[in-house]
């Protein structure tokens, strides 16, 4: 769509392809005049402007994305109806003496202790799974190709076996922990550890055994060439598998709810799941929002960093590649 | 000793290095996903504890007991007494209609972006990629709400009140529930298409234009081909989970007229005397999600192998 | 040697990177297999509270209105000493069900022992066979509980609750005298009643133009197609069996009559296939907010439904029908000690503070559910307008419990049929 095309009747033209592969050089009139042809050209041709398909993309965009912007819209109503705006007012964030997200202890515990969450899964889930990764590399073998067929199985297992496997085993084995907290961080971090296993292993891949075959043959040992060489050269990978670890895990519901104690460690999906269905006010879309800014928070801190630490790389950094990790 | 491991962990093949690196991980694994999925299978096989009913795992099987899977197996197929077996064929049914519309849906958007996004690409990459980080949760609630018998869709659809518009979204209709897991998973299909379709060089395309080959000849000779790999990928890593999946019928509908098997496992769960009969339920889930799952995990490793 | 024998090892097994080989995999799972379950068995937890052992052994005591009951007390589960100093700087753990307790009733407790530096937490269960496993399982140290009676027996004889130290609970004589010596507590050793409450129909006069109650059979509006899919019943098991039993004519809602039980199993599928209600204890918000127009639910549901209506709405078009002649289903809720509590001088307070009838009125204002106060009674509580006069079927008189019929605690393997059509209807099938 923003390259021009050139009138031809015959013969294969340019498309409108994401790779700019040359436009047709010219005088400004020239310019002017393949503007001109390309619009009037534009229905025809295998290469036209792909109208159908954006009207697609557009329209499945606001139907992703509308009903939450709707619904944070609605955390600011001023009334405690959830469809009806009745006025713009911060009543449900702070406001509110009783049922704010700042007053109500319950949404507050909830919010916090989502976020212990995302911060400990991820700080245990990350090294974890970066070494991991790291040592699937070097030890080649039958058990380290089985736990890897494991943590790849733990990628597209149905939630709740999984949740209910650990319940079991926590309420029916002497493990010396209970349900609460550090139950849930054990399944979080077990249910999350292949995103790290699997980020860092693609990138090892694009990365070659150059560089730390150099650092060998220099007379580094294996230990300095990994902390001195390879770990910051996969540091954009671990950034992004942390923060991908981080914005699963404060969304994650089945698990969190099976291993909860008691209110102490609810999560904000299970404050959601528990009062959606009976009275909720505007202050759970209050919640819902804060939660959403955290994600956003992370994400644009990884994308910064990665930005950050690619820099030097010859490959582009934009936001394609990051998705694309 | 020293010899011994010397001899197992010969430089160029295996590393003590490695070894240490990978273990702390697997040893993880062994304790936190091998040895639930023993549990299960030992609350499967065991009994029941007469007063309060809760499970009393069987932990050798010399012990195990075929209570529970008999009860699963003959209450599956067959007579007014099968309840497992409708929730099951509903699960499927299901999961079917959300992966097609899914497809549907998620195809033509991955193929915009990746083929003719151009200056845009970056943008609509950070919306499709949003919604994986707005709560789940969040998002089903925003539906329920506008599911209202006086929310949103109902006065859109209604066009403000002009037309006699007034469905019963929430009122246990399968369609509901089938929107409502098309609309949480299918961002889960974008992204793997998207990667699929992006990795199609175009200098494909332009060959078999230069062949001669019409619009939908490329599409159909070239491009569908090469991205099936990734839509395979999609849909098994969209439908697994989505089998699973409770959460979204119980908020979108609180009929046991949708009940799926997730909501069969977690009802069972928690049900005295039932949790046999849960740990059943869901070894019959893995059995039957096997043959997908076992195609993913070669894949995924037959991909890391090629690309080493 | 050693030498070359690993290096031949490593030879035509398999090739690397390729998973496991078959050989090796039979031989690493004949290991686990052998050693696994013994190791597990070994780690087993020792049996969760409260099972006792020889409990299993002993048949469970049912307590109903003409066998009452006295649990025992067992040597290692005394009452606590009378006047003992309340616990400092503790946080009480209250497990209830969602919006069952008035949030003033705690921060009045809090405000009350102020000098004790006391917290009050209140965690909830969406019904109770999760909360006895969570109970049972001792992940958190509840201090009080909030059962109904159809759980007394097990937690009794199984050691779960603490006996009461009546000294601390004089307040027992604002409730009915009745629970001084209820029948599945004789001697109340080790509970207090919490809420009273009928079950009964409720629905909006503005989309329903029919009189409910006027039908010769209220109960059979959950089975007419003219209301599909606006309807809901209880999600409690208990509840909705029991109401197509008393549809079918049959007053036994503790029967264990297998040919009633089918009865009650094919109604609820023709229930299911003919209206499909929703099952759901969220009728107090749903039904005010325009999801149902009619539901099966609680009295004090009905009494809290006027708080939920939208903006503007008439509190006026809401109704609520309980048998006329009484023959309907009559509960009350009770608070127990839990014997996992760490603190239990605290909870003694907390039950007492309960039982203090300001604090009474504000569960019912906060909540719907009427606690059985002598000083509640049905006039004046209707003449105060804490309940809407077109709701006034709501309110509990003390002659209830006497023709209605009771929730009664169930033989285990009893409980284990009604579990069993329960899970069929839930299945959809």
């Amino acid at each position: 769509m923003s390259t021009p095309v050139t009138t031809s009747a015959r013969g294969p033209v340019r498309g409108p392809a994401g790779s700019a592969e040359g436009s047709p050089a010219g005088t400004p009139v020239g310019t002017l005049t393949s503007y001109r042809a390309a619009w009037t050209n534009r229905g025809r041709g295998p290469w036209r402007p792909p109208y159908v398909l954006a009207a697609i993309t557009v329209i499945y965009l606001l139907w992703s994305l509308l009903p939450v912007l709707i619904a944070v819209l609605f955390s600011f109503n001023s009334g405690r109806s959830r469809s009806v705006w009745q006025g713009f007012s911060m009543r449900w964030y702070t406001g509110d003496p009783n049922l704010s997200v700042l007053h109500d202890a319950g949404l507050r515990t909830a919010l916090g202790h989502t976020l212990l969450l995302g911060v400990l899964t991820t700080l245990v889930a990350v090294p974890l799974g970066v070494a991991f990764a790291l040592g699937l590399d070097r030890w080649h073998g039958r058990l380290p190709t089985t736990a890897n067929v494991a943590v790849v199985l733990s990628f597209v297992i149905p939630e709740i076996v999984l949740a209910a496997g650990l319940l079991f085993m926590i309420t029916q084995l002497q493990v010396p922990f209970q349900l609460g907290t550090t139950a849930q961080v054990v399944g979080l971090v077990t249910f999350q550890i292949s995103y790290p296993v699997v980020i860092v292993r693609a990138r090892l891949l694009t990365i070659g055994k150059h560089y730390e075959e150099a650092a060998r043959d220099l007379g580094a040992s294996p230990l300095q060439a990994l902390r001195r060489v390879l770990l910051p050269m996969l540091k954009p990978a671990v950034f992004a598998s942390a923060v991908l670890v981080f914005a699963d895990v404060i969304d994650n519901f089945v698990l969190v709810r099976y291993l909860s104690a008691s209110s102490q460690t609810e999560t904000t999906s299970m404050k959601i799941y528990n009062t959606a269905r009976a009275a909720p006010t505007p202050a759970l879309n209050a919640l819902a929002s804060l939660m959403l800014l955290a994600s956003l928070a992370a994400v644009l801190i990884g994308w910064l960093a990665y930005r950050r630490f690619t820099r030097g790389e010859k490959e582009t950094t934009g936001i394609a590649d990051f998705a694309q990790l | 000793m020293k010899k011994w491991l010397r001899s197992r962990f010969r430089s160029g093949r295996s590393d003590l290095f490695g070894v240490l690196l990978s273990l702390p991980a697997i040893v993880w694994l062994a304790i936190f996903f091998v040895v639930p999925g023993y549990v299960l299978l030992a609350i499967a096989f065991g009994t029941v504890d007469p007063i309060f009913r809760a499970p009393l795992p069987a932990w050798s099987p010399l012990d195990w007991t075929f209570g529970s899977f008999s009860f699963v197996f003959t209450h599956l197929w067959g007579g007014t007494d099968a309840f497992f077996g409708p929730a099951v064929l509903r699960t499927v049914g299901f999961v079917a209609a959300a992966m097609v519309l899914c497809l549907l849906i998620a195809f033509p958007v991955a193929y915009f972006v990746a083929r003719h996004a151009g200056r845009w690409r970056g943008l609509v990459l950070a919306l499709l990629v949003a919604p994986f980080w707005i709560s789940y949760m969040m998002r089903m609630l925003a539906w329920v709400n506008l599911l209202q018998t006086d929310g949103l869709a109902n006065r859109a659809l209604s066009l403000g009140g002009l037309l006699p518009v007034q469905v019963d979204w929430l009122a246990g209709r399968s369609s509901t529930v089938i929107l409502g897991l098309v609309y949480g998973y299918v961002p889960y299909m974008v992204l793997p298409l998207y990667a699929a379709l992006d990795r199609i060089s175009p200098s494909m395309i332009e060959a078999a234009r230069d062949l001669g080959a019409g619009r939908t000849e490329v599409f159909r000779r070239v491009i569908l081909p090469m991205s099936l790999p990734g839509v395979a990928a999609g849909l098994i890593l969209v439908t697994l989970p989505m089998t699973g999946d409770y959460f979204t019928n119980d908020l979108l509908s609180g009929s046991p007229r949708t009940s799926m098997v997730g909501n069969l496992i977690n009802e069972a769960i928690s049900t005295p005397g039932q949790a046999g009969q849960a740990g059943a339920l869901v070894s019959l889930l893995i059995l039957g999600l096997l043959v997908p799952m076992l195609l993913y995990v070669r894949s995924t490793l037959r991909g890391q192998d090629v690309r080493s | 040697m050693v030498h070359d024998r690993a290096a031949r090892s490593t030879g035509p097994a398999e090739p690397t990177g390729r998973g496991p080989s078959r050989r090796s995999v039979l031989r690493y799972s004949a290991l686990a297999a052998a050693l696994g379950p013994a190791a597990l068995a070994s780690c087993a937890r020792d049996q969760p509270l409260g099972a006792r052992p020889g409990a299993s052994a002993s048949p469970l005591k049912i307590a109903s209105p003409t066998n009452p009951v006295i649990w025992p007390i067992a040597t290692d589960n005394k009452p606590i000493a009378a006047g003992l100093a309340p616990e400092q700087n503790a946080t009480l753990q209250l497990y209830n069900y969602a919006d069952y307790i008035a949030p003033d009733a705690l921060k009045s407790f809090e405000k009350k022992y102020k000098k004790y530096n006391v917290k009050v937490k209140v965690s909830t269960f969406n019904d109770a066979s999760e909360a006895l496993a969570k109970i049972r399982g001792g992940s958190v140290p509840f201090d009080i509980y909030f059962p109904s009676y159809d759980a007394i027996g097990k937690l009794a004889t199984t050691g779960l609750v603490r006996p009461l130290t009546h000294d601390y609970l004089p307040g027992i004589t604002n409730v009915w005298p009745e629970f001084q010596n209820p029948f599945y507590d004789s001697g109340w050793r080790y509970s207090i009643p919490f809420m009273v409450y009928t079950t009964g129909i409720a629905w909006r006069t503005d989309k329903v133009s029919e009189n409910i109650g006027a039908r010769p059979n209220p109960w059979n509006v959950f089975w007419d197609r003219k209301y599909a899919g606006k309807m809901s019943v209880l999600d409690d098991y208990r509840e909705t069996i029991s109401m197509a039993l008393l549809y079918a004519g049959d007053s036994d809602v503790n029967t264990s009559n297998q040919v009633a039980l089918d009865k009650v199993q094919a109604d609820l599928l023709t229930m299911t296939r003919t209206s499909h209600p929703t099952v759901t204890i969220n009728a107090y918000s749903d039904l005010p907010g325009g999801r149902f127009n009619i539901s099966h639910c609680w009295s004090g549901d009905a009494v809290n439904m006027p708080y939920y209506l939208p903006k503007g709405g008439d509190p006026g078009i809401l109704r609520y029908w309980f048998p006329e002649d009484g023959r309907g289903l009559v509960n009350n809720d009770l608070a127990v000690l839990l014997r996992s509590g760490q603190n239990p001088v605290l909870a003694h307070l907390f039950l007492e503070h309960l039982l203090d009838p300001a604090v009474a009125l504000a569960n019912l204002s906060a909540t719907g559910y009427q606690p059985p106060q002598n000083t509640m009674t049905a006039e004046k509580l209707i003449a105060d307008e804490y309940i809407p006069a077109n709701l006034k079927t709501a309110a509990v008189l003390p002659g209830a419990f006497e023709i209605g019929f009771r929730t009664l605690e169930l033989a285990p393997e009893t409980d284990a049929r009604w579990q069993a059509v329960w899970q069929r209807f839930k299945a959809g099938a």
